[in-house]
């Protein structure tokens, strides 16, 4: 990959901070780019990628910027991408907000970081945690000469700095499966998979070694345990700290963790699941008089577990007025800026039933714009229980100094892209 | 970019800065320096203080130094002579004890792009190479690169590449991802860095100590590494494996490539790569980035081509989402129309159907363009839906179903019936200028069949006046004048009345030249009239030939992970070619990066491109008409020998091709009608040798080049060049003509 410069650009195309790695495509071309984005979008073959000339535009949106990568090579798309949200990545983690606010109080910042992230068109250092260590936010405190050289730039492992140390050594592992879930109108499901990843929060001291053993189905059929409830896992990615090649051996999970958070790894199951929450609706609309909408709710998971913040949300037609609600259980609140309904229940056990009846005005004047048909969605999290049945067996720590350190395990299971479509 | 009262701010900044009691308060000293790159940053001309910042870089303060570094390297090429100053201070700072100063100052000063800096930097440079931080030596590895493209194309420094060559070993990983891409920087006049056994292992073994960028980078470079024994292929393979699992997207697509490269001559190891990247393919289809997920969804459809049952069994992975952008259900709707098979065309079917009612009319209608296309396999099942999207009475739906029949009547003839029961009512929601021709041209060729033809007609010809489409005046007089042969009765009068008004009012030369042309015709006899007219009204074998052949792997595995499928193939040929034009103009400064794009274009196009069409060699025998059985049978039968790709803007008009086309001695055994798309156009040609050369030319909908493939039933590879070489000339000229 090579990128020629890299452009921060604000909504209405102007820059507000650019960088030219390589200097062999002009920086006035970015010119063309706003122009060509909005005659792109107006013929309806807007795509991430365009070209004038010789030069070729990869861009992204966040919040109300664009990223904007240049090349006049052909270049490899995915990493380019991958590149301009590691970059948001990093100045989100530095900024917490990455919008046009943002980068202009920090220019500064942002110029130095766009400084290390690449040089000449090759991505360098894009580790937020290394990057913080030697470019920090307190930069109106002066620092005379003695600014260090962290030991990570120059370490063998370049995730881990060494020296690090706790007065109590912890590792917290968060088991999360989101389930992703599309419902045809006439109640078929279309699709139905569960994205699962593992994440931990490492608090431990010097340089330990780390190894978790899961029910992994292929390790107890390698070690003669079949008998055992295992899990199926599809699609198993890694954090780069993984050694690949004795997971590939033996399937053990042996790593040293960088400090913090970070994503251990993500795997997929695609085994067909009951859905976890189940919703039939049927909405009503007279034409010129109302729209009365009626949901039912059916948990369909087991009795003893629990799914918190239930967020159910229902479209209702843009012009609908004076909202009347009846909930079975929780509260109903209209939020028109979405055009929706959103009926709230704080817990939701399995097995149980609930129903919510909206009844909306519809103004007698018909608006003649056609509208689009958008999909219910849920938002749920059920702790203590994974769809997939995974279960952390162990996690071993070894370090030289010999300490102890406690492992802590949670599950979730959380909706991800949850949809039901409606007629 | 001039700004009102940028003069004053630029006084009153080089009055701060030269104040001393500024000068000797850091913090206020710094805030006027962030003023200062402030303005820039705003777009503001700040080289008038170019002299104070220079003396500002003399600071222990290492934020300041980065802004000053920073200011320097944007106007360095506008002040030169004053740039040259700061190369002081920046030596010294290439010797300071802490190396973030000393990686810093060096990569700012191989940064300055100004001619007359190469001879200052060649030390600090080479010290880097050896400095015993590996932050700096990053920094040094790159400067190579820069300072070899500030000479310009000069020689290249044998013992600098040397020592790069050596660094390949370095203990730390972007040092040595970094040797990688500045050797091929530097080395490209040469064919880049060289990937000889020891180096190829080397990297091999270093592949999990980098990080995403490096471990793709190195994967892209390994590329070019023939393994010497099949026993070396498939340990290379076997040790990169786990990349096929990587985290990042971009390695993941790396490593396909080069399996796919690698295994060249084992297409079973090819195809069991590909199936070993459905899984993360298919995750990255429904990436929460939808960058990710367009490219994703491109490179799906690549493999599709080869490999059509592929991913069937995850069709319901392409459903769309109703947040998801335009160009990712655009995608997937092509992807969709790709798998379908016996047992999920029901459900892919209904999907799409919903779609043909989304709000969005531009996605609606590829929907209905997506039945249209699978109605070439299963059409009843198809032309139910469609007609039954007519009965809703929306003007994107109809125009759009109405051109699908079109091109499914020519296809299918089987269809034509059903079609033709569909049709009546539709001119009601009909306004556009494609919708009504294709309309038009249906009540014409199959008037005989449906009852009210002539009425539907005779309502277009009496608004003929108010008609703004010339080409829609075009189509109906040749259908009026066709269902006039079916009908006589009840089309003579409105015949007569459209003939005179085309001749006497109308102000189109063409539609008036067609007018006279037919009323002509009319007057040497009914006979001659139908002997013109009365072509055939299908062409199944058309649809026969649309099925893709299937395509080898290799066809497409040097373009993967590349912008080419992203672009997809034939819209990236449109924009090298121009940027090849592009290249060539003098006007324009050289683009040393250009050259190094290898590539960019394949090899042998670009040779192709610049020969000078020599048809000496080749002698084409005239008159050797073919039948269209016969070549029909000849063309299903031979391998395509060559395949490529030229620019084509706007419309044409097919007999003028013919035209030029027969002047060569090439003749046209079958064509597409005149705007239809795709459009299409069979040849056949003949030397005096007796080889034969089909060729098949193919215009997308939507693309602007023409698609050439010609196949040869002997294998010869001067005499295909040349006939190439001829065909582009053709449609070189016709394309100038047009334009």
């Amino acid at each position: 990959m090579s990128a020629s410069a890299v452009f921060i650009l604000d909504v209405k195309g102007k820059p507000l901070i650019s960088r030219n790695y390589k200097g062999d495509v002009a920086m006035s071309k970015i010119e063309h780019f706003m122009p060509l984005l909005v005659q792109r979008e107006e013929e309806g073959a807007l795509a991430p990628l365009l070209s004038h000339g010789q030069v070729h535009f990869l861009w992204t949106k966040h919040s109300n910027l664009y990223l904007v990568a240049t090349t006049s090579k052909n270049a490899n798309a995915s990493l380019v991408y991958s590149f301009l949200y590691k970059t948001i990545e990093v100045f989100c983690e530095y900024f917490k907000e990455l919008e046009e606010e943002s980068i202009r109080d920090n220019f500064v910042i942002v110029y130095e970081l766009l400084d290390e992230l690449m040089d000449f068109g090759f991505p360098q250092t894009t580790d937020s945690k290394i990057l913080q260590e030697y470019i920090t936010q307190q930069s109106n405190k002066l620092e005379t000469g003695k600014s260090r050289v962290p030991p990570t730039v120059t370490n063998a492992v370049s995730w881990r700095s060494e020296g690090i140390k706790y007065k109590k050594n912890e590792v917290f592992i968060d088991v999360i499966e989101s389930v992703n879930l599309l419902v045809n109108a006439n109640g078929s499901v279309l699709l139905s998979e569960i994205v699962g990843t593992i994440k931990l929060k490492v608090f431990l001291s010097g340089m330990p070694e780390l190894r978790l053993g899961l029910n992994d189905r292929v390790l107890f059929e390698l070690t003669g345990r079949s008998k055992n409830k295992s899990v199926e896992l599809e699609d198993v990615k890694f954090h780069q700290c993984v050694r690949l090649s004795r997971f590939d051996n033996d399937r053990t999970i042996s790593f040293i963790p960088p400090d913090g958070d970070f994503e251990l790894m993500s795997y997929r199951l695609s085994t067909q699941v009951k859905p976890l929450i189940w919703i039939e609706s049927v909405i009503e609309k007279f034409s010129h008089s109302r729209v009365e909408i009626t949901v039912k709710a059916k948990g369909q998971f087991k009795k003893q577990s629990v799914a918190n913040g239930v967020e159910i949300s229902v479209p209702v037609p843009s012009d609908a007025d004076s909202p009347r609600f009846k909930t079975s259980v929780g509260s109903a609140k209209y939020v028109p800026e979405r055009n929706v309904v959103i009926w709230s229940i704080k817990s939701f056990p399995g097995g149980k039933e609930y129903l919510m009846r909206a009844h909306f005005g519809l103004p007698s004047v018909e608006k003649e714009e056609v509208e689009g048909r958008p999909p219910i969605g849920v938002k749920f999290e059920i702790p203590y229980f994974t769809v997939s049945g995974i279960q952390v067996r162990y996690m071993k720590i070894i370090e030289k100094s010999g300490y102890q350190a406690l492992p802590w395990v949670r599950y979730i299971t959380q909706s991800g892209d949850y949809q039901l479509r409606t007629s | 970019m001039p700004y009102l009262g940028s003069e004053d701010v630029v006084k009153e900044l080089k009055k701060a800065l030269c104040n001393p009691h500024i000068q000797a308060d850091r913090l206020r000293y710094r805030n006027v320096i962030q003023r200062v790159i402030r303005y820039m940053t705003q777009g503001l001309d700040m080289s008038g203080v170019f002299m104070e910042m220079v003396k500002a870089s003399a600071t222990v303060d290492i934020v300041q130094k980065k802004l000053v570094y920073l200011y320097m390297c944007t106007y360095a090429p506008l002040k030169p002579d004053l740039a040259l100053l700061a190369i002081n201070t920046l030596c010294k700072d290439c010797s300071d004890p802490n190396p973030m100063v000393r990686g810093l100052a060096l990569r700012s000063m191989c940064s300055l792009r100004m001619p007359g800096v190469q001879e200052y930097i060649q030390q600090p440079i080479l010290n880097g190479l050896r400095d015993k931080a590996s932050y700096v030596r990053r920094v040094a590895v790159l400067g190579c690169a820069k300072m070899h493209n500030l000479h310009g194309d000069s020689e290249v420094d044998g013992a600098l590449v040397n020592e790069l060559y050596s660094l390949l070993r370095d203990q730390d990983p972007i040092v040595v991802v970094n040797c990688l891409r500045s050797l091929e920087e530097i080395l490209k006049q040469e064919g880049g860095v060289v990937i000889n056994k020891p180096i190829a292992h080397h990297l091999l073994n270093r592949m999990s100590k980098l990080d995403q960028w490096g471990q793709a980078e190195v994967l892209n470079f390994l590329l070019r590494y023939q393994p010497r024994s099949e026993e070396e292929l498939f340990d290379i393979l076997n040790l990169l494996d786990s990349f096929l699992k990587s985290s990042s997207p971009g390695v993941v697509m790396g490593a396909t490539k080069l399996f796919l490269i690698l295994a060249k001559m084992f297409p079973h190891v090819q195809t069991d790569v590909l199936v070993r990247v459905k899984g993360p393919l298919l995750a990255a289809c429904s990436s929460e980035s939808r960058e990710l997920c367009f490219v994703a969804l491109c490179h799906v459809r690549q493999i599709l081509h080869s490999l059509p049952g592929h991913f069937s069994s995850h069709y319901k992975k392409f459903f769309c989402s109703y947040s998801e952008p335009h160009y990712i259900k655009l995608q997937k709707v092509e992807v969709l129309c790709e798998l379908v098979n016996d047992e999920d065309v029901q459900q892919v079917l209904e999907e799409l159907r919903g779609y043909c009612t989304d709000v969005s009319a531009d996605f609606a209608q590829a929907a209905i363009f997506a039945i249209g296309g699978i109605a070439r396999t299963y059409t009843d099942q198809c032309v139910q839906i469609l007609t039954e999207l007519l009965g809703l009475r929306q003007e994107h739906i109809t125009t759009v179903v109405v051109q699908t029949f079109r091109d499914l009547v020519w296809l299918c003839p089987q269809c034509t019936e059903a079609v033709c029961q569909a049709l009546p009512g539709c001119e009601e929601n009909i306004q556009d200028s494609e919708g009504k021709q294709a309309l038009i041209w249906l009540l014409g060729v199959h008037g005989e069949r449906i009852p009210n033809a002539p009425y539907v007609l005779e309502d277009f010809v009496e608004n003929v006046k108010s008609e703004t489409f010339p080409a829609v005046k075009m189509e109906l007089l040749t259908a009026l004048l066709r269902l006039f042969l079916s009908r006589p009765a009840e089309c003579q009068d409105m015949l007569g009345r459209l003939l005179y008004y085309c001749i006497e009012e109308e102000k189109d030369m063409a539609v008036r030249d067609r007018g006279l042309f037919y009323y002509r015709l009319l007057l040497v006899g009914i006979d001659e009239v139908k002997r013109i007219l009365c072509s055939p009204k299908s062409d199944p074998t058309l649809g026969l030939l649309e099925d893709p052949a299937e395509r080898p792997v290799n066809s497409w595995a040097s373009d993967f992970n590349t912008l080419v499928p992203v672009y997809g193939k034939a819209h990236w040929a449109t924009i090298s070619k121009c940027q090849g034009a592009e290249r060539c103009d003098p006007e324009l400064p050289k683009t040393s990066s250009f050259a190094a794009s290898g590539p960019l274009i394949p090899e042998e196009n670009k040779e192709r491109v610049q020969e000078l069409p020599d048809s000496g060699a080749l002698m084409l025998v005239p008159n050797r008409q073919l039948t269209a059985d016969y070549f029909e049978k000849t063309w299903l039968s031979l391998k395509v020998a060559h395949q490529q790709v030229l620019p084509w803007r706007g419309e044409f008009h097919p007999d003028t091709l013919q035209m030029a086309l027969q002047v060569v001695n090439i003749q046209t055994i079958a064509m597409s009608r005149a705007g239809s798309r795709p459009w299409k156009a069979y040849l056949s040609a003949q030397d005096d040798t007796g080889c034969l050369f089909l060729t098949e030319l193919l215009l997308e909908p939507g693309n602007s080049e023409m698609q050439i493939s010609v196949k040869q039933n002997e294998a010869r590879t001067e005499t295909l060049n040349s006939f190439i070489s001829v065909l582009e000339t053709v449609i070189g000229t016709i394309e100038e003509i047009k334009s």
